[in-house]
């Protein structure tokens, strides 16, 4: 669970923390069986700037990074998610939310991403590299046309240079190391 | 590897077989006339030809690759340049029979073959080793094992095979109208908690064709990947095995069905029954329901018996188990009056199918307990 990028002091300890929970995980549940096949992938095949894994003793709670893409307003920064297993797992979604503030017009201020996968859109054959693709894919591709933050689409859509500087901010606030 | 083994104990059995095929070969020398042999060395045939030709008569099938080897040595020999002067030198060494060079030759290279075939056996008993080695280890292990000793594209296969839900290896696919595989229980419980979708092209699919096992695939994969089907399997069957301890009500209920429907039973086995109601009922909480149906079942059955044979036996034969059923028959009468009507109909399905109309059951019930009192009492 190595994570690509070069800036990923953060995104390592939280992989090691991955590592360690693998070996606890006694579940033979369907769901667990399943998680446990969805971190096998994730380790052999990771999506680029993501790293996720077990948070503690539980399969079911993990915790992952993504690390802001290059050329973005939220470059270099590196945002924590919660995700939450549900028993049903693969045939309902995972709970995927941001702890880290992010400011983009499809996360909430709770930190709920707005993404159509992640609701009706679910599909037991999506595993979690692919929840973590498409999330790191709303970094690069806003949709401001379905927004949770209509203030920040409207930004986005009117004065992007604004909207950039804020988000640049914002990560650098809340997201970066130094923070 | 394994064809070799196959071969060899024919070739280990060969050395002796040959030695007697030469002696016959050695008859046959002196079997050929000298006409015949002057008439073959016009037709251009030497005394080696000869042979092997009666030979190759005598019994084609296992001759031919010695045969084969014998020509492989002739070549070998240094090339004469008259066939005159080659027929001389076997003549020279005609006391001591053609064969035997070839049988030492064979022998040996018989030999050689059996060390070889015991080496390859060997390694064929440490690659078993290995294998079952493998099976213990974690199944990662024996997986990549496989993957290497079977297909180089065992990896591709595996991952082609796997059912996109579960993530195994599919268990059992079946496969939507779209062309998607999925093993049978997860496309049905994906269709049955998040619609009747596709879960990878999220086209519609039709419930009833997505149930039906794609065969060729469901073959294919018990043919490349037996361990792992077998292991799923096993588990299914500790599965469901978990599943019927846990409800034994619905089997018994079967067996008792059964029982119902096969009327003729020897009155030894009603017997036992009959300790088996009491001995029931020792252990569980007396349930008055299948009190009720046992006792107008065996009441029934009694009565067809009694009445079957009342001629040639008195009743004195079944005494002893009338005088359960007698107990048991006036609880039922007591039971029946007591128990709701969703009781009593649920008794009936199971004493009697063809029973239709909870009253018709309810008159039967009495009218066959009163028939029995009157019966008892005559």
């Amino acid at each position: 669970m190595n994570c690509p990028s070069s800036s990923g002091g953060g995104a390592a300890s939280v992989a090691a923390g991955g590592g360690r929970a693998r070996s606890s995980a006694t579940s033979v549940s369907v769901s667990g069986k399943r998680i446990q096949k969805d971190m096998m992938e994730f380790n052999i095949n990771p999506p680029a700037d993501c790293a996720a894994g077990p948070k503690g003793d539980s399969l079911y709670q993990w915790i992952a990074t993504i690390i802001g893409p290059p050329e973005l307003p939220y470059e270099g920064g590196i945002f924590f998610l919660d995700i939450t297993f549900p028993p049903e797992y693969p045939f309902k979604p995972p709970k995927v939310v941001f702890k880290t503030r992010i400011y983009h017009c499809n996360v909430d201020s709770a930190g709920n991403p707005g993404l159509n996968i992640l609701k009706d859109g679910w599909s037991p054959a999506l595993t979690i590299s692919k929840v973590l693709l498409a999330i790191r894919s709303i970094f690069t591709d806003p949709d401001p046309r379905n927004p949770l933050v209509p203030g920040i689409a409207h930004l986005y859509l009117t004065d992007r240079a604004k909207h950039d500087e804020v988000a640049a901010e914002w990560t650098m606030r809340f997201a970066s190391l130094a923070a | 590897m394994a064809i070799d083994e196959n071969h060899s104990p024919q070739n280990r059995n060969a050395p002796t077989k040959l030695s007697a095929t030469i002696e016959n070969g050695g008859d046959a020398n002196n079997v050929f006339s000298p006409r015949f042999r002057s008439v073959a060395a016009m037709a251009g045939w030497d005394e080696e030809a000869i042979l092997v030709a009666s030979l190759v008569v005598e019994d084609t099938p296992d001759r031919e690759s010695r045969e084969k080897k014998r020509f492989y040595l002739q070549l070998k020999s240094p090339p004469t340049s008259s066939r005159r002067k080659r027929r001389a030198k076997k003549r020279s060494t005609d006391s001591i029979p053609i064969g035997v060079l070839n049988l030492d030759d064979e022998d040996t290279a018989g030999k050689e073959h059996a060390t070889k075939t015991m080496e390859l056996k060997n390694d064929a008993i440490e690659e078993k080793k290995e294998k079952e080695g493998g099976v213990a280890l974690p199944a990662k292990a024996s997986d990549t094992s496989c993957s290497g000793s079977a297909l180089p594209c065992m990896d591709r296969l595996r991952e082609e095979l796997s059912c996109a839900i579960c993530l195994e290896i599919c268990f059992e696919p079946s496969t939507t109208p779209c062309g998607h595989s999925f093993c049978k229980k997860c496309l049905k419980s994906a269709a049955d908690k998040c619609g009747k979708k596709c879960p990878k092209c999220r086209q519609l699919i039709s419930n009833g064709r997505s149930c039906t096992v794609n065969t060729v695939l469901w073959n294919t994969i018990q043919l490349l990947f037996p361990q792992e089907i077998e292991s799923r399997k096993a588990a299914g069957a500790l599965n469901n095995r978990e599943i019927a301890r846990q409800s034994p009500k619905k089997g018994s209920y079967n067996t008792r069905h059964i029982a119902v429907s096969s009327r003729r039973e020897s009155r030894d086995r009603e017997r036992d029954r009959d300790r088996d109601v009491t001995s029931r009922r020792r252990r569980r909480v007396p349930n008055q329901v299948e009190d009720a149906a046992m006792a107008f079942r065996l009441q029934r059955e009694e009565f067809m018996e009694a009445f079957r044979e009342t001629h040639e036996q008195p009743r004195n034969s079944f005494i002893s188990a009338t005088e359960n059923l007698r107990a048991l028959a006036s609880r039922a009468m007591a039971s029946t009056t007591a128990i709701n009507l969703r009781g009593i109909n649920c008794i009936a399905c199971v004493i009697q199918p063809s029973c239709k109309g909870l009253e018709n059951v309810g008159q039967a019930t009495f009218q066959w307990l009163m028939f029995y009192h009157s019966f008892l009492l005559v």
